[in-house]
């Protein structure tokens, strides 16, 4: 990794929010809130944009579940699951 | 334990997945089961308007649907005291009465048996990233938003 750029995230949308949202992935830089604290979930849903209420979404952070308040680390997957309906 | 799950983009023909399950179980000198418990989930003639559907396209997370399907057998069987589970589901485009999912699970008793394929077959429904696209024959589509009614 470049030593003068940020480390990243990449941030992936699913189905009906990838098309609302007009694209599937993106990196991000991994840049503490304007408080000083870890970035989240819900702090790049926000800056995002993104459509829809954050309620109805789900979190994964490397493939895994997690809670909107999770801080993230350089280098991780954070995806955004619109509302699940398998079987 | 044992689990066999796929994701499958060609047809789902799930006696076929049965039997296959069943030589591979033998093959491999697993002693059979005295119950079985089944589920088949067919895609509907009709969206979720009662219009006719063209198809049902299944989109999923790579990676993480499958990780989540095997935690949530694994789970599941431990619960019930269950020892053997197969899970077929389909990705991609699936036309109306063609299969989506077979669950089969293999117990000594009816009880756990039947039990856990309701329960592996709503956990997969509520927490394994599938996304439903019903295709509508004027081309147009709609992302469902949930699970249809137990």
């Amino acid at each position: 990794m470049d030593p003068g750029c940020p480390p990243l995230i990449c941030i992936r949308l699913f189905a009906g929010l990838r098309e609302q949202a007009g694209w599937a992935e993106r990196h991000w830089p991994l840049q503490k809130a304007g408080n000083g604290a870890a970035l989240t979930p819900r702090d790049l849903w926000l800056a995002l944009q993104l459509p829809g209420a954050f309620t109805n979404v789900r979190i994964a952070i490397n493939q895994q579940f997690a809670s909107a308040d999770t801080p993230l680390h350089a280098g991780d997957e954070l995806a955004f699951l619109p509302p699940i309906s398998g079987g | 334990m044992h689990l066999q799950i796929n994701l499958l983009a060609e047809r789902l023909d799930p006696l076929h997945c049965l039997a296959q399950w069943h030589r591979m179980l033998t093959a491999e000198c697993h002693s059979s089961h005295a119950a079985e418990s089944m589920f088949i989930g067919r895609v509907r003639a009709t969206d979720a308007e009662g219009q006719p559907l063209d198809a049902l396209e299944l989109e999923h997370y790579p990676g993480m649907t499958e990780r989540q399907l095997q935690e949530l057998a694994h789970v599941c069987c431990q619960r019930h005291g269950v020892s053997r589970c197969l899970i077929q589901h389909r990705i991609g485009r699936v036309l109306p009465g063609d299969a989506i999912v077979l669950v089969v699970i293999g117990a000594d008793r009816r009880g756990p048996a039947q039990r856990c394929c309701q329960d592996v077959l709503e956990a997969l429904k509520h927490d394994a990233p599938f996304w439903k696209r019903e295709w509508r024959r004027d081309g147009g589509s709609s992302w469902l938003s949930g699970n249809t009614p137990l």
